[in-house]
């Protein structure tokens, strides 16, 4: 079996005297992808931003390549990669001077052709030049994408990556996430409820009442896509 | 070496756009000097260089505070700050990135304020300008390298621009008099050797402020 690459073992988190998550597991290895469904205040973000080392955990661990995710090596954070309703883009920097902050950050190789190549990719070629103040939510969420994906990660963590997006946005997520699995990334998305992707099989879950409960006995992609056609 | 390198670019590349800190600290360190020259303005009165030197130092702190945190605040636009942590650049490097970008915007207020000074007080341009820009710079590297630390501190608590200058002005007073006295010597025209204790004391400051917030950086950034 793969190693895992995202794993969470029995994380609690409180907001003042609120548990928000409890006793919460996961394990996602290589080339796997997981969703975790949950309505509104779930705690989907929460539990996205705990696995990310953002958060401190009240009780448990997360850890990601094995490590504990807060105290990640920058080698493992170079591997890493988050989408979440913020963008981590800066409004007053164009597209391309975006992404090229990023990859110099990351020090992706071939920013000359891999800059027009993600702009392209996500739709945003003929506004590269546009300052992202003037973007759509849905613009906006295409550069995010390209901005997580440029460093072509291992893992991924995605908080709703497909709020904001039209039919095109979301067949684009899709795309990417079939060739982050096909280079066996691990990734872990959120949603409001389960979304069916052709080619793709997740470990679907659902966050109740601060328990990650699996759904349907684990892998549904063929469910899902059957409960998508009726 | 190229995070460090990728974010003070961008962040004057961002200050040259919108000019946000730049113009907010001449256009503060104008209005101080400006009060301060009125409340010491009784005629043929207080309006001599260590005045002048206790005026720009006062500028240069409130000037300062504002420098610092914009450039950490416009970090947590859009969780760009979440993204810094997350991404391989140490966070040592970050602090250096951070306390550079906030040192140039102080220094290009200082060097306003100075000229500015020079006309409200009836200096001269000469030659006594020069040994006061080596003092006004280490004043200025100290002040970033505290108040860099400390908003990022501020910034991750409710209020915390209140709590900024509560925190920075007492911890840089010992500074802030070596500052003083170092440039009203040199704007009095007095030998090297009277402020040379002070450039000491200066120089020790700024080496501890540096030093505390490179190794602190790391611990008050972290998670939320």
């Amino acid at each position: 079996m793969d190693a895992l690459l995202i794993e969470a073992r029995g994380l609690n988190i409180n907001f003042g005297a609120i548990p928000v998550l409890r006793g919460v597991n996961l394990a996602v290895p290589a080339a796997t992808a997981a969703m975790i469904v949950g309505r509104n205040g779930a705690g989907k973000s929460t539990l996205v931003r705990l696995l990310a080392g953002l958060s401190a955990p009240t009780a448990g661990e997360a850890m990601l390549f094995g490590a504990p995710s807060r105290t990640l090596e920058s080698a493992a954070r170079r591997r890493l990669a988050i989408v979440t309703h913020q963008s981590f883009l800066y409004p007053n920097l164009t597209a391309r001077e975006n992404l090229e902050f990023y990859a110099e950050l990351y020090s992706v190789a071939d920013v000359r052709t891999e800059i027009p190549r993600w702009l392209d990719r996500v739709g945003l070629a003929s506004a590269a030049d546009a300052r992202v103040r003037t973007f759509s939510r849905g613009m906006e969420q295409r550069l995010t994408l390209a901005r997580a994906l440029l460093t072509r990660p291992d893992v991924l963590l995605m908080d709703e990556p497909f709020a904001a997006l039209d039919a095109d946005g979301v067949a684009l997520v899709a795309d990417l996430l079939r060739e982050a699995i096909a280079r066996r990334c691990a990734i872990v998305l959120t949603a409001h409820q389960p979304i069916a992707i052709d080619g793709l099989e997740f470990d679907l879950y659902e966050i109740v009442r601060g328990r990650l409960l699996p759904l349907r006995g684990g892998a549904i992609g063929a469910s899902l896509r059957a409960q998508s056609a009726e | 070496m190229a995070g460090f390198v990728a974010i003070l670019r961008k962040d004057l590349r961002l200050e040259l756009r919108s000019g946000e800190s730049t113009i907010a600290l001449i256009a503060l360190s104008l209005l101080i000097l400006v009060v301060l020259v009125f409340a010491l303005d009784p005629v043929g009165g207080v309006r001599d260089a260590a005045t002048a030197a206790g005026a720009l130092w006062v500028a240069m702190i409130f000037a300062g505070m504002i420098g610092s945190t914009r450039a950490l605040l416009a970090e947590r636009d859009n969780g760009c700050l979440r993204a810094l942590i997350l991404s391989p650049l140490d966070r040592g490097a970050l602090y250096l990135a951070k306390l550079a970008a906030a040192f140039i915007f102080m220094a290009i207020a200082e060097a306003a304020a100075i000229v500015l000074m020079v006309l409200f007080f009836n200096l001269d341009f000469d030659s006594r300008l020069l040994r006061l820009l080596p003092i006004i710079g280490l004043g200025a590297l100290g002040f970033s390298a505290l108040s860099t630390l400390l908003a990022a501190i501020s910034g991750r608590i409710r209020a915390g621009d209140l709590l900024l200058p509560l925190l920075a002005v007492p911890m840089f007073v010992p500074a802030l008099i070596a500052g003083v006295k170092a440039s009203g010597a040199a704007l009095t025209g007095a030998s090297f050797g009277a402020s040379a204790q002070w450039l000491k004391i200066l120089i020790a400051f700024d080496v501890i402020f540096l030093a505390t917030g490179y190794l602190l950086f790391e611990h008050v950034i972290g998670e939320d």
